[in-house]
């Protein structure tokens, strides 16, 4: 019958569409990706609350002192100019000796005497500086030949020769100041340098600056390494932030700036720094303030619509 | 033969009863053994291969070891594809085997080839295997923790490194024996390690270099045997001990002899103890803890075996020092047991409201309580099926069950027997003899046999399209379809056996066959409303269609989902930060983002896993945490009724608290499952191939700026590769000449400054922990120190590093991914509004007329398009089949195209119920969903079937057209309303629990409930009009029949 063929058809065609609905469900069924958050590029709005909870604290651009170092190793020597070899004036025999190793001797105290062979006189043979004997080499009833009796040293003042690497030549100069550590002096020493050697070491390409060193303590002891920093500058910038501010961004060196809509990244250019302040050559002025602690957790705000969890 | 079969069974009821008991203890025995989880299982076929290269970067790990491991796997037999992850000191091969392949197989052949590569590999680095487990497999995370005042034997607190020392040594040897198990990962703590930190300027004073260090270790720590001699009859074993025991010993190991003077390791260096140079930590509530895994072995029982881990735990426990715990945090048991727990209370309840039911309208108890055995009976026999055929048993594959369906068979069964055997009863006036007895239960099975039979039927053949998935998809799906199927063939076979042999049995005395009040009542209130219908026919007809034609429409407006998400009860939130975060970075963020979420009340404990664990079955960076947010009791919250959306915005709330980080909320399961299918899941992946990471990344920006210009593409991502900073020391050769010095030797120095060089073991008892040589922490991170690094020249002295080598921060690649044995790099899109087929033509053609590639790159389009359109090709080729399968198999039932189109049409009003039962509970659409519209199919072709074969009957008896109907349709109704009762309030329960497991089941009984009644409504009040028209010979059909009816 023509009524039932027309009822069936559309029966028939819906019963074929549900089923091609539901079983599209099992064909349609996937993840729904999340919903990306829209992202304003550049700035990073955050509550009082999220400042508190990152632990984000604020510096205001300032001006400072950059103190621009150069560390490097060195040697403790005597100084050479302080030190003094004592011997008789006229040989004879050694008739009597003040001094040995290690004691002090003061300017014009008398080491030992001497009977001249020639003229039998017996003479004094005088300290000529404050010191200490490091060296003897008398007895009684020596002849004195041409030995060294004793040396003296001055130990109250050292030499530090600093190793200096071709690439650090150019920028050490006469008059800088050093600050050298050693492991068995708790108190760093200061000096500075007013010699630097005209001559290369050929075997490690490197070239000796020295530099005096006060050694009242006597801590300092020559032979010793020691670790050394040389004040390179310490000039006074008009822009100066901390270090842990900067961050790497594509390349780009930035720090984040609090401007009224929230953190604002900045790149600038960075000058002079001694590690724990750096000087802004551009882009940033003087009394803008900028997030010093805790600034990678607004690199990682900033990227993290990007990160994700591959395989 | 099912006659036979049905005589056979009431003949031998005894021998049936006596099966079905056997039967029944047969499922019993393998319920106990069937594997139990909450979801299936869609992992595939795959090994990892992770090896371990510390200290090396990206790029050095896919030269030097990923290229090899994947060069020595190519060509293995049966491999579907590989892929490859180079990271920091990481490379992870995963190979892929075609289904079906046997694992351990797949092992062997790697292994052989493994041994190969190795030789070309550097000294020290070794390929291993992942665990032989699924992506299911960590079902049991343990934290060891020590309390405020507990202190080592040494009287120190309990630090990280003390508490993996107990982890590596103490617990996990004895959880790592525990059947079942096939590895105890661990993260979080730091691996006991002596430290000798040189100090570089001492080091320069003696003139001795870092090589010096090690050797002197490796000379002055070892034990040797030195055979035995004989002495007065006896053997005395030489031995001479050499080994240091401890940091004493190591800074007494002499390193050189100066001008007479023994310089030792305490001169140049400071020992003590160390922490690792590590991928990975674990936190916990805010602080760093130390977290153990256990893996379960492939194919397991992961309720026996998290049951048995917890065991030992607790043991072990036993033997830990004073104030230590290993604490269980997350047991996957507690989760199956619950969703177990909550199937089962839906079974029970649903049965005993069948029970209510059948009780209600048989009105005969022993008639009623055998019809609901066969529910018991036929589960345990889907237990037994599960179990032969391998089907996993899981919320999904169990909790679609619908058991209405099931005893449907059966109800009508029963129903007829007892109308047959009260008529005969009351013809003959007496009770019936035996022969009589089951001469009429025979005849009564026979009769309505063929209904249930083609319901059943309809319900498999509806079932096949969902066999035929693929994928991810099928693994999901495949489980459930096979479980409705075996249950339904064990009802059929139970209802040709068991229950005409047990209404023989037990339906023996007088059986009152009286309509009881309710039955009564609907036939009195049916028969002028069958009279209307009739007489309004057409009106009744067209407003049936419209009304499908509405709620058709109303499927396109509702939402649609994969499947119902389980509510595992926890949470799991990834954290991602960028690329480059350092753990510690990582650490710190985790530690607030945990001590903000432990403000919420209702959290009970907060742990995390960051970077990656010591066996790398999920190889993260440290920028990424895994965290998961364990809840107490709903009794314990402060507010037991709040809901979890709620308690998700809270926790949302809370996580905005903490910038810097992303997240992904989601729960442990579901977060293990979306990284095992991540990657792939796109709509459409273009993979790029080729040598360069920068002409790789140059042209992956291009496509997808292409495809951004696409109309429909969403989400266009390029895989992030690059953004770890990475400091290059670069060798300046010249400057090498200079001192003449090789490359190898600024390396070395590099190397074992800021990486460390192992000089050898310190033992402890059992325990063997390294001994590292490495420069300060102090001197390591600071740029400018090591800068200024002494490199020893071979004619004595030194020069500073940057000397020698330049040095450059600069972002790197951040992981290399291959595949198939090439540099690959993923753009994925999304689809949205559009279809997929022409979407993906029109990407290809704008591609190729947009970007051109260098030579030697090549594109590959793959992603779930691919998938899809395979399944809508098998889809749109199976599902009309199945239609004709069905119209086909009502057509040989009724021998009538006409009978057959009258039952099928059923189908659509009945589903039209369960679509607005959907609607109005605010249920997306969704497979379970789909599913509970398969059951209706059946339901709706059973009643159907039952009608129309009613209807014909009458005919064939010679009533006539209207009274054939009118009493046709009388005498089915209460059957009729039987079935619908029984599925409707056996799911009712279902549609109502709240506890967990349910969303998963409630879509499927709410479209069931909505659909019978719907479909009900549809057999007692359309078809019967709809036969009257079909079958109608336009003479007979007059006014005063049409009077007589209305009267």
């Amino acid at each position: 019958m023509n009524l039932n063929d027309d009822i069936k058809k559309p029966i028939i065609k819906a019963i074929f569409y549900f089923t091609l609905c539901f079983t599209s469900t099992v064909a349609l069924a996937e993840n729904d990706s999340g919903v990306e958050e829209e992202h304003d590029e550049g700035h990073i709005e955050l509550t009082q609350e999220q400042i508190k909870h990152a632990g984000i604290s604020l510096s205001q651009v300032g001006s400072g002192n950059i103190r621009e170092t150069l560390p490097v190793y060195g040697v403790i020597k005597s100084n050479a100019e302080q030190v003094q070899s004592v011997s008789a004036r006229f040989e004879g025999v050694i008739r009597s000796v003040n001094k040995k190793i290690g004691d002090h001797v003061r300017k014009g105290e008398m080491l030992v005497t001497v009977e001249a062979n020639q003229s039998l006189k017996t003479y004094s043979v005088l300290s000529t500086l404050n010191g200490v004997i490091t060296q003897r080499n008398a007895n009684i009833g020596e002849q004195t030949t041409n030995k060294a009796l004793f040396v003296v040293e001055d130990f109250s003042t050292v030499w530090v020769d600093l190793s200096l690497f071709p690439k650090d030549v150019s920028k050490v100069k006469l008059g800088q100041s050093v600050r050298i550590k050693s492991a068995n002096n708790p108190t760093p020493g200061e000096g500075s340098i007013f010699y630097i050697a005209p001559l290369g070491n050929s075997n490690n390409q490197s070239t000796i600056a020295r530099v005096l060193l006060n050694n009242a303590d006597n801590l300092w002891k020559p032979g010793f390494f020691i670790n050394a920093e040389i004040i390179l500058s310490e000039t006074a910038a008009s822009t100066v932030i901390q270090s842990e501010a900067v961050q790497l961004v594509e390349g780009q060196t930035i720090i984040f700036v609090q401007g009224e809509e929230g953190f604002e990244p900045r790149a600038i250019t960075l000058g002079r720094t001694d590690g724990e302040s750096s000087e802004v050559l551009s882009g940033l002025n003087a009394g803008e303030t900028y997030v010093t602690k805790n600034s990678f957790v607004l690199k990682s705000e900033m990227g993290k619509e990007d990160a994700e969890h591959g395989h | 033969m099912i006659d036979k079969l049905i005589k056979l069974s009431i003949a031998r009821r005894w021998l049936v009863m006596f099966f079905v008991l056997v039967v029944g203890a047969l499922g019993i025995w393998n319920y106990q053994k069937l594997p139990i989880d909450a979801v299936p299982d869609i992992t595939n076929v795959q090994v990892q291969i992770n090896t371990g290269a510390p200290g090396y970067s990206p790029l050095e790990v896919e030269q030097r070891i990923t290229y090899l491991v994947e060069l020595a796997i190519t060509g293995l037999p049966y491999v579907e594809s590989t892929r490859s992850l180079s990271r920091y000191a990481l490379s992870q091969v995963t190979v892929v085997f075609e289904k079906g392949t046997d694992i351990y197989f797949a092992r062997n052949l790697i292994n052989e080839r493994l041994q190969q590569a190795k030789s070309d590999m550097p000294s020290g680095i070794e390929p291993v295997m992942g665990p032989v487990a699924t992506g299911l497999g960590e079902i049991f995370h343990y934290a060891v923790h020590a309390d405020e005042n507990a202190l080592q034997p040494n009287g120190e607190k309990y630090d990280a490194t003390a508490l993996r020392t107990l982890q590596d040594w103490v617990i996990r040897p004895q959880l790592r024996l525990v059947s079942g198990v096939t590895e105890i990962n661990t993260i979080g703590g730091f691996e006991k390690e002596f430290h000798i930190t040189p100090d570089p300027s001492r080091l320069l004073m003696y003139d001795l270099s870092f090589d010096d260090l090690v050797e002197a270790i490796e000379k002055n720590n070892a034990n040797v045997g030195a055979g035995y001699i004989e002495k007065n009859g006896e053997q005395y074993l030489i031995r001479a001990p050499g080994q240091v025991a401890d940091i004493a010993a190591i800074q007494q190991v002499i390193v050189a002899h100066k001008d007479g003077i023994p310089i030792t390791i305490a001169d140049v260096a400071d020992v003590g103890f160390g922490k690792q140079l590590r991928t990975g930590a674990a936190t916990r509530d805010g602080e760093e803890t130390v977290l153990g895994t256990a893996v379960m072995l492939l194919g397991g029982n992961s309720r026996s075996v998290s049951e048995a881990v917890s065991a030992k735990l607790v043991e072990i426990n036993k033997t830990l020092p004073k104030g230590i715990t290993a604490e269980p945090v997350y047991n996957r048991t507690v989760l199956v047991d619950k969703t177990i727990a909550t199937v089962q209370k839906n079974l029970l309840e649903g049965a005993v409201l069948v029970v209510v039911v059948l009780l209600v309208m048989l009105g005969n108890v022993r008639a009623a309580l055998l019809t609901a055995m066969v529910i018991p009976l036929s589960m345990l026999m889907l237990m037994t099926g599960m179990v032969q055929t391998k089907v996993s048993a899981n919320l999904m594959s169990l909790g679609a069950l619908d058991f209405g369906l099931i005893v449907d068979g059966a109800v009508i069964i029963v129903e007829n027997c007892i109308l047959r055997l009260a008529g005969r009863q009351h013809h003959l006036g007496r009770i019936l003899n035996l022969d009589e007895r089951f001469q009429t239960v025979f005849s009564a099975t026979r009769e309505v046999f063929t209904p249930s039979l083609i319901s059943v039927l309809v319900v498999i053949l509806v079932n096949l399209p969902i066999l035929a998935l693929t994928g991810v998809e099928g693994k999901m799906f495949t489980p459930m379809a096979m479980a409705v199927i075996i249950a339904l063939l064990s009802a059929l076979v139970l209802s040709l056996t068991f229950v005409p042999a047990a209404v023989a049995l037990l339906l023996s005395g007088h059986i009152e066959e009286k309509d009881n009040m309710i039955v009564r009542q609907s036939k009195r209130a049916y028969t002028p409303i069958l009279a209307w219908v009739l007489k309004f026919r057409l009106g009744v007809l067209t407003g049936a269609i419209l009304f499908i034609i509405a709620v058709g429409a109303l499927t396109t407006k509702m939402g649609t989902e994969f499947i119902p998400n389980l509510d595992e009860g926890d949470i799991a939130i990834q954290a991602l930060r960028i690329p480059g975060t350092s753990l510690t970075q990582s650490l710190d963020m985790q530690f607030k983002l945990e001590r903000a979420v432990l403000e919420i009340p209702e959290v009970k404990t907060y742990f995390s896993r960051v970077g990656t664990a010591e066996v790398a079955s999920d190889p993260m960076g440290p920028n990424i945490s895994d965290g998961y947010v364990m809840l107490k009791n709903r009794a314990d919250w402060p507010n037991p009724d709040k809901s979890k959306a709620q308690l998700l915005d809270e926790l949302q709330q809370k996580l905005a608290l903490i910038p810097g980080n992303a997240f992904e909320i989601s729960q442990p399961i579901q977060l293990r499952f979306n990284e095992l299918i991540s990657g792939v899941r796109s709509d459409l992946g273009i993979k790029i191939y080729g040598d360069d990471l920068d002409q790789l990344l140059t042209s992956g920006t291009e496509i997808a700026a292409v495809l951004n210009g696409i109309e429909g593409a969403e989400g266009v991502k390029v895989e992030q590769v690059s953004g770890l900073p990475i400091l290059s020391v670069e060798a300046n050769r010249p400057a090498l000449y200079r001192y003449g010095l090789n490359v190898a030797d600024v390396q070395d120095v590099l190397a074992a400054a800021t990486g460390g060089e192992e000089a050898g073991l310190v033992f402890e008892g059992d325990r063997r922990f390294t001994i590292v040589v490495r420069v300060a922490e102090k001197i390591r991170n600071d740029l400018r120190a090591l800068e200024r690094l002494p490199i020893p020249l071979p004619q004595g002295g030194y020069v500073p590093l940057n000397e020698v080598a330049t040095l450059t921060l600069a972002p790197g690649p951040n992981q290399i991914s291959r595949e198939n044995g090439k540099r690959r790099l993923v753009v994925s899109a999304n689809v949205r509004g559009r279809d997929l087929g022409g979407f993906v033509a029109d990407v290809q053609a704008q591609i190729e007329q947009q970007v051109t590639l260098p030579p030697g790159y090549w594109l590959e389009y793959g992603g779930t398009f691919e998938q899809l359109q395979s399944a809508t090709e098998r889809l749109s080729l199976l599902v009309p089949v199945t239609l004709v399968m069905i119209f086909a198999l009502l057509m040989m039932t009724f021998g009538s195209a006409k009978d057959a189109a009258l039952v099928f049409s059923g189908v659509p009003l009945a589903l039209t119920g369960g679509v607005i039962a959907l609607w109005l509970r605010d249920i997306p659409l969704s497979i379970t969903a789909g599913v509970g519209f398969i059951t209706l199919c059946g339901v709706s072709v059973l009643t159907g079937v039952m009608m129309v074969s009613a209807f014909r009957d009458r005919l064939k008896q010679g009533d006539d057209i209207n009274t054939s109907i009118q009493q046709g349709a009388i005498l089915r109704l209460r059957p009729i309303l039987m079935v619908a009762l029984v599925a409707a309030l056996g799911f009712l329960p279902m549609a109502l629990n709240t506890s967990t497991g349910a969303e998963v089941q409630r879509p499927l009984a709410t479209v069931v409930i909505g659909g019978i009644i719907s479909s009900t409504l549809l057999t007692l009040l359309v078809l019967p009009g709809l036969y009257l028209m079909a079958y109608r010979k336009p003479k007979s059909m007059t006014e005063n029949d049409e009077d007589q009816l209305a009267s």
